[in-house]
């Protein structure tokens, strides 16, 4: 309990960098960690006065709310499976493309709906997100390794995303 | 619809049927017939266009059991707190539970009690969640609204901004004496087999007892906004004692010695479906009351009772389901163990006709009792001169083999069991979570609603969403499998005719 109490201020300290790059995922199912891990790579990348911060959380939903104060910007990473694409290919959305209120599923707390319901309340919420979401082929096998075909896609990946990223400075 | 999806559906199917004619005894089915989904519904319509059968598909961990084999037993709380991200405080406790009784040893009072207190604070937290952001666009903002106020931005408008202010900051006070104990909210490293890895210092107690005598506060304070939004509201009184939400089942919960609800330890005591006494066990002979049943369609194995064998997704004295959950613990126990929740309960089964109660909506209302419950046990164990006891583990000393633990997880009673060999480590691994107890009664559920709304191939508008309340009450966990879609979680409706092909599909948009 090293937060003040009763504010609704981040459980860190305020943060001092521009852009967050929030990796989303379970490190022991399997290919759901690939946002994780992208993560991982980006942050050995940087040095310590990098405008840009990395975290990961296994958490969703309202919980993301607490990492996300206080930032400009935020880079989602995460796992998508939507059959419509091989495994590793990089799905991106922007913010205006996220399904925000009132067209996502009334009652799970997305992204959109985070940065909604954190407007709402007042909250320093980022400007602008943008979204990573590269195709995997099993996020449901307990393991903590990736398939082959994500293993394989991986350096790529991780080139991609962080030129991209690095866009965003 | 889009054709292509139309005709690969159709060909993939005609292939998988193929196979399945080819190979009926076989109990599993090609995968292409047990499509993956979040919350996928599939509805198989009969000649005359009604409803033959509507499935809820839940996607299922696989390799659990092969992940854990051969790991030392005492890391099964943190591993099995990385599976889910929704509950992992249930899983960590239920583990180390698990543990205690693999190395037959008692964790002393003051660990017992920090335990507890984690657990209650955990309960509170993850309720309040539910009722005013998942269930809240339900019943705050209501059924009847128009689709752009039923989200958790409708509940605000409904409650104001301060409420939500209020349950933002409450989570997150919450969430932090979680932290205070175990580290990591979502990898906590608190449970030992006999104890616990930390205590409370006493210099830090004044504002464990300011949080938790806040926390009752704010859980009589939801009790209340319940009571004005929906108890006051005829027609929301009427959606959930309605038929179409109602089943008659068994229930299932954990029970402390004067047969209470309590989240964290007890005996798992069942009733029938008149309230009646069924079974009173403790965790280690889950087994001899609860068998699983595999059904062709889906990964889940449905649990029934044992004794009674299974006969089919049917209510009724004959049929072994069983609920778990907010409203099947109430329906268990003989009360609440503290007074405020007491009154709240008492006031429960009198304005919905006595126990047990049947309707799944009234999980909602049971949701808020239990909040109370959880917050008046928090201010009594913050009260407890012995929970700054720095006794806090007994080592081991037995030889390991057979451990199980139980809790009551948010969502309903939750099994961890473990066997190890001689030098404590993992032979074999079995976890009931609280969705698979109440699978079976879900999808009556969602079943009952599809046939209540599908009559002769027509389609009622607000099916997606009178189908999606049916098994949201339940607050199922789909958990991990949450992660893969950034943003939303689409529920998808495919209906198809008598010969399997996919008719139509509904998705919300």
């Amino acid at each position: 309990m090293n937060a003040p109490a009763a504010e609704l201020a981040p459980a860190s300290a305020a943060p001092a960098k521009k852009v967050l790059v929030l990796g989303l995922g379970n490190d022991i199912l399997g290919d759901d960690a690939v946002g994780l891990n992208i993560a991982r790579e980006i942050r050995k990348r940087l040095s310590a006065s990098d405008p840009m911060e990395v975290r990961e959380t296994c958490e969703m939903g309202l919980s993301l709310l607490d990492d996300i104060v206080g930032f400009e910007e935020l880079v989602l990473l995460d796992a998508v499976q939507t059959g419509r694409a091989p495994p590793g290919f990089v799905h991106e959305f922007e913010g205006a493309e996220l399904r925000v209120l009132p067209s996502g599923s009334p009652h799970f707390l997305g992204v959109g709906e985070v940065l909604a319901l954190g407007r709402r309340l007042g909250l320093s919420v980022p400007q602008r997100v943008k979204i990573f979401a590269v195709e995997v082929q099993d996020p449901f096998t307990v393991t903590t390794s990736m398939t082959a075909p994500l293993r394989q896609a991986f350096p790529a990946i991780v080139e991609h995303i962080w030129c991209a990223t690095r866009q965003l400075l | 619809m889009n054709p292509a999806t139309q005709q690969t559906w159709n060909q993939a199917n005609l292939k998988a049927n193929a196979t399945y004619q080819a190979e009926r005894r076989r109990v599993t089915v090609e995968p292409i017939t047990r499509l993956e989904g979040h919350g996928k519904i599939d509805i198989f319509l009969d000649d005359a266009g009604d409803v033959e059968r509507a499935y809820l598909q839940i996607p299922e961990l696989r390799g659990f059991e092969v992940f854990s084999l051969g790991r030392p037993a005492e890391e099964m709380p943190q591993i099995t707190s990385r599976i889910c991200g929704v509950c992992p405080t249930a899983h960590h406790m239920a583990a180390t539970k698990a543990l205690d009784d693999l190395y037959q040893v008692e964790p002393p009072p003051a660990a017992r009690k920090i335990r507890e207190l984690v657990y209650n604070t955990f309960v509170l937290e993850d309720h309040a969640l539910h009722v005013y952001i998942l269930g809240g666009p339900d019943f705050i903002v209501g059924p009847q609204a128009p689709p752009e106020k039923r989200n958790i931005l409708g509940v605000i408008e409904k409650v104001g901004v301060e409420v939500g202010k209020r349950v933002i900051s409450m989570r997150r006070r919450l969430r932090e004496l979680i932290a205070y104990f175990g580290g990591k909210v979502i990898h906590p490293v608190l449970g030992l087999p006999g104890g616990v890895s930390k205590g409370l210092k006493p210099e830090d107690l004044p504002q464990f007892k300011e949080l938790a005598k806040d926390g009752l506060d704010f859980a009589l304070f939801t009790l209340q906004v319940f009571e004005d939004l929906v108890l006051k509201n005829p027609d929301y009184v009427k959606l959930i004692t309605g038929d179409t939400y109602t089943h008659r089942t068994y229930y299932m919960g954990l029970v402390d010695a004067q047969n209470k609800v309590n989240f964290y330890d007890g005996l798992i005591r069942v009733v029938d479906a008149t309230g009646k006494e069924y079974a009173k066990f403790p965790a280690r002979r889950y087994r001899d009351f609860i068998a699983e049943h595999v059904e062709p369609w889906s990964y889940v194995k449905f649990c029934f009772l044992k004794p009674i064998g299974w006969h089919g997704f049917e209510e009724g004295p004959q049929s072994s389901v069983y609920a778990v959950a907010p409203l099947a613990r109430l329906n268990v126990a003989e009360g609440m163990a503290t007074p405020q929740a007491q009154k709240a309960y008492e006031e429960f089964f009198n304005t919905l006709g006595g126990k047990p109660v049947h309707h799944t909506l009234a999980n909602h209302w049971a949701r808020v009792v239990e909040m109370i419950y959880a917050a008046e046990r928090m201010v009594e164990l913050v009260n407890d001169p012995e929970i700054t006891n720095t006794n806090l583990r007994v080592i081991p000393s037995a030889k390991p083999s057979v451990g199980v633990g139980v809790v009551e997880a948010p969502r309903g009673t939750l099994y961890h069991h473990f066997e190890t060999d001689d030098r404590g480590l993992i032979t074999k691994a079995n976890l009931i979570v609280a969705t698979q107890n109440n699978a079976a009664r879900i999808a009556m559920s969602v079943d009952k609603a599809a046939r209540g709304l599908i009559k002769k191939g027509q389609v009622s508008e607000g099916l997606l969403n009178m189908v999606e309340m049916a098994f949201r009450a339940y607050d199922p966990c789909f958990g991990c499998a949450t992660h893969s879609l950034p943003g939303h979680l689409p529920l998808s409706v495919s209906i198809y005719n008598r010969e399997r092909h996919l008719l139509r599909q509904l998705v919300q948009s």
